[in-house]
């Protein structure tokens, strides 16, 4: 059943929970639906340019110059970075995924992007040791009584347990977001490998709206760790699924649903 | 440097490379844009602030992430906004309409915008022509649409707030839509 007078809703992100979900799985499966809603949603990208005008006050650009600086100290001043154990170097001079600086202020990021690494397929001693600690922190979860079992706080990081679609049965998958809500690791394993014109693609699920996180492969045991990117803190997206996609990913999801969870 | 012969993308390349002009000049180019999207949302000039204001940080935290293949910058920028601003909003337990929202008072013939010395003629364009289309629009789908998109209202919120029947206001919505996207479509 097409969903087409659903779709500008759909598109602007004011469906409800249930229609919404009723809407990504038929879209996900209908070219027709799927290309109707890309036109809809080209629609609602232009009503920003439609907003009524108004001027920023001048102080407005000074306090965001200021605020980046602050985000952006000189090399000079910068003190060696703290060692938090989840984040240290490795042996091998694998670069460090991420650090923070002390008084809050951000590091510059020195790490390389995980999804080329996977696309290798190759054991790499950085993605073993954040597999670790994500299998650490919910082996620790597992031992907790909690009423909701999917979703979990442990030392200020939130875990979600992705549940499997009937396309992968067998499959297991976990996100750990960080304390902050803003980044996020993805472990899965029992995922079957894919033919390489094939990837699985995860996706950040927000008012019916479907953002990348990023697009990866299995290795031959159909296990995976990578870093979940997002534009906006992975913690203000309320679901969470992963997909198989053309090698390479697509803007939106395309193929079978494999993997899914919620915050 | 003179970044206006740059396009937006080489703007994010450079902010990838952690040089603040760059984000300067990007906001120069869309940060009107930008705080007139978060105030029509708000309604709050200082509450409008803060999330242009957050809006540049997240773009220079995160310019690593964008991807041209998945819009423009502008809409990226934009997107951003309108999000933030319907977050903040939930977060304040706004109800739908309690500030004067949208394009009540957009006429077929509104004057043109006044572009500020930054503000390229081309975005001007673009506005008045999206400006135009919404403004042809009947009074009661601009006024559900308005509420939709700058709050994120659902449509049984809208049909609270305005006293009208959910059927009427998923109806106007996908009217307006409709409406925009022949008028709209190259």
């Amino acid at each position: 059943m097409h969903v087409l007078s659903l779709l500008p809703a759909y598109a602007l992100g004011i469906l409800d929970e249930e229609e919404s979900v009723e809407v990504s799985q038929h879209v996900a499966s209908c070219p027709a639906c799927r290309a109707e809603f890309q036109c809809y949603l080209a629609v609602v990208d232009q009503l920003a340019l439609a907003a009524p005008d108004a001027a920023p006050p001048a102080r407005l650009k000074q306090r965001l110059v200021q605020r980046v600086e602050l985000l952006r100290p000189a090399p000079a001043q910068l003190p060696p970075p703290a060692r938090l154990p989840w984040r240290a170097p490795l042996p091998c001079g694998v670069p460090l995924l991420r650090w923070r600086r002390p008084e809050g202020v951000r590091a510059v990021q020195g790490w390389r992007h995980l999804s080329a690494l996977f696309r290798r397929a190759a054991p790499v001693w950085g993605l073993a040791s954040l597999a670790l600690i994500v299998a650490l922190a919910t082996s620790t979860i597992w031992l907790w009584q909690r009423a909701n079992p999917r979703v979990h706080s442990v030392a200020g990081m939130q875990v979600v347990a992705l549940v499997p679609t009937d396309a992968a049965r067998g499959a297991s998958g976990t996100l750990v977001i960080s304390g902050d809500g803003d980044y996020g690791a993805l472990v899965v394993d029992g995922l079957p490998p894919l033919d390489a014109a094939y990837q699985y693609q995860v996706w950040l699920i927000r008012d019916g709206q479907h953002t990348s996180g990023g697009v990866f492969s299995v290795n031959p045991h159909g296990y995976a760790a990578i870093e979940v990117m997002a534009p906006e803190p992975l913690a203000s997206y309320p679901a969470f699924g992963i997909t198989i996609e053309p090698a390479g990913g697509s803007p939106g999801p395309t193929g079978d649903k494999v993997l899914g969870g919620h915050l | 440097m003179d970044y206006t012969p740059l396009d937006d993308e080489a703007l994010i390349r450079l902010i990838v490379h952690a040089q603040a002009d760059a984000l300067g000049a990007l906001y120069g180019r869309y940060g009107r844009l930008v705080f007139s999207v978060a105030l029509n949302a708000v309604g709050d000039p200082d509450t409008a602030e803060e999330i242009v204001q957050d809006v540049f940080v997240r773009v220079w935290e995160r310019a690593r992430q964008y991807r041209a293949d998945q819009g423009k910058v502008s809409t990226w920028l934009t997107s951003i906004a309108r999000h933030r601003a319907i977050d903040q909003l939930r977060r304040q337990g706004a109800r739908a309409g309690q500030h004067s929202v949208g394009w009540a008072d957009l006429l077929p013939q509104a004057e043109p915008i006044s572009n500020g010395p930054e503000q390229a003629a081309e975005l001007a364009g673009q506005r008045e022509r999206v400006r135009a289309a919404v403004a042809r629009l009947p009074a009661e789908q601009k006024q559900v649409l308005a509420l939709a998109y700058f709050q994120g209202q659902s449509h049984s919120e809208i049909a609270l707030a305005l006293d009208l029947p959910l059927g009427t206001v998923k109806t106007r919505i996908r009217l307006a839509m409709d409406k925009l996207r022949v008028m709209l479509t190259d």
